[in-house]
């Protein structure tokens, strides 16, 4: 089959690789209909994730079920799946209370070694394992960009949206205005009364505009001053910080009131701060760090709510590529010439 | 007239709290050097951030001077908020003891510390308001 194959550092090619077979009694083979290139590719593409020249990339898929093993009961050849971009075991007590990201026996498709050593979902074919807790089914009708992004990111917005508590009435700023902030954003106006994006760059403001947030160009304003002017002097009830840099997590600590709600989603290793924590206490501030989604325990609810119409991922597409376009998607999506990019094998 | 923040600025401000005997008494333990990072507001006539600095040493200002963000990392104290943050601290519209705690002024360094010298950065504060001075900003 064609896959992205990660070449070194900032190299990816589409080239022919082994077609995944069914190696558990619980997998699935998935036929991919349609791919992404997320933001967590790219710190794989910058080399820092160990991935091994050859190794195949990428995590979110939708597609067709092509076969599956006789362990696996949900889901039959023939069926429209989208597939969560982390593999979960469904039965550890992580999984079990709704924290299937801190799943006992946990993997990632395209991570390599380090991720269990799954294919990458940016292929023609996806061998998922445990299938009947890592496949959701795609309703009727619902067009695959609708649905992709059930797996991965849209999720992930809902999750951090619900993770806020956001109440009638609260404004939101969302720090961050790339495909996860804009899907902060989304999720985040379902019940916040204001969503306020905060970025640097007009392109991705342009966009969050469009879809209903206010935009604040940091750039132009001070990012602090028009929060706190928009708030009656208090600051944002929630924040979503969505960029993942020590900036980006102080910057969230400056815009949100006293008493109010930060939500981490961004992807933190190894950096770190100086932490003031008395005033921390004294702000009671409400720090709630995501991890990564628990895909398994939200996406039922953000599948409804596409559905419904009251999600829409498609705005943030920028890109539609073939599969074996992907060195190009690739590079317009690093250069930040793209807000988010399809790929279709 | 001295615009806010300048060399020009804090050379009167030293002067002034050198003079203040008010100043001398209540900070006579105080150790360590302070820098004032103003947030760049592009849109109100800041486009940079901008530092100041000034050398506080047991009730004295040895030094006072705009410096470089790098240099300002080595101050034993940093205090940060955008420019018209700064302005309501001057203009007495906001007290900047509770302004730290509150997470408006954002501090590095020993808040404790501070707290135990709220005197003296009460009439730090009140001598800025005797300094003839011009704001950057148009608010």
């Amino acid at each position: 089959m064609r896959a992205v194959v990660y070449r070194g550092v900032g190299q990816v090619e589409v080239g022919d690789v082994a077609d995944p077979q069914i190696e558990e009694p619980g997998d699935a083979i998935v036929r991919v209909s349609l791919t992404a290139i997320c933001g967590s590719d790219l710190h794989l593409f910058h080399g820092k994730a160990p991935l091994e020249p050859g190794d195949t990339i990428g995590h979110e898929a939708i597609g067709v079920v092509e076969r599956v093993g006789p362990g696996v009961t949900r889901f039959a050849a023939g069926d429209r799946v989208v597939v969560s971009f982390t593999v979960a075991d469904g039965t550890c007590w992580f999984c079990r209370h709704g924290q299937s990201q801190l799943c006992e026996d946990y993997r990632y498709f395209g991570y390599g070694l380090f991720g269990g050593s799954l294919g990458g979902a940016q292929a023609e074919l996806l061998r998922v394992p445990i299938a009947d807790v890592n496949l959701l089914a795609v309703p009727e009708g619902l067009e695959d960009e609708r649905a992709l992004f059930v797996g991965d990111a849209l999720t992930t917005g809902v999750y951090a949206a619900g993770l806020a508590e956001i109440q009638p009435g609260d404004t939101v700023a969302v720090v961050g205005a790339g495909p996860v902030g804009f899907f902060c954003a989304q999720a985040a106006r379902l019940d916040a009364e204001t969503v306020l994006a905060i970025d640097l760059d007009a392109a991705r403001l342009a966009v969050a505009e469009r879809d209903g947030s206010v935009p604040i160009d940091a750039s132009a304003r001070n990012a602090q001053t028009a929060v706190f002017e928009r708030t009656g002097g208090r600051g944002a009830d929630v924040v979503i910080e969505a960029v993942g840099t020590p900036a980006a997590f102080e910057r969230s600590l400056d815009v949100v009131r006293r008493g109010g709600t930060v939500v981490v989603m961004g992807v933190y290793t190894s950096e770190t701060i100086q932490a003031q924590i008395g005033v921390w206490w004294i702000r009671a501030l409400q720090l709630r760090f995501a991890g990564t989604t628990p895909i398994h325990a939200w996406w039922d609810r953000t599948m409804a709510e596409v559905v419904a119409g009251r999600l829409d991922p498609t705005p943030i597409v920028s890109h539609r590529l073939s599969l074996e376009e992907a060195p190009k998607g690739y590079e317009l999506f690093d250069t930040r010439q793209a807000t988010k990019v399809l790929l279709k094998p | 007239m001295a615009s806010f923040p300048s060399d020009e600025w804090l050379k009167l401000y030293r002067d002034l709290i050198n003079g203040s005997q008010e100043y001398r008494e209540a900070s006579q333990d105080w150790e360590g050097d302070i820098a004032f990072v103003m947030e760049a507001e592009p849109d109100r006539g800041v486009p940079d951030d901008l530092v100041a600095w000034l050398d506080l040493w047991h009730g004295e200002c040895r030094g006072a001077r705009m410096i470089t963000a790098d240099e300002g990392e080595r101050a034993a104290y940093g205090i940060r908020a955008p420019y018209s943050r700064w302005r309501e601290v001057l203009e007495g519209r906001l007290e900047p003891v509770k302004a730290m705690v509150q997470g408006k002024l954002k501090l590095r360094g020993d808040l404790a510390e501070i707290v135990r010298h709220v005197r003296a950065a009460k009439e730090l504060v009140n001598l800025t308001t005797r300094v003839p001075t011009d704001f950057l900003d148009a608010a």
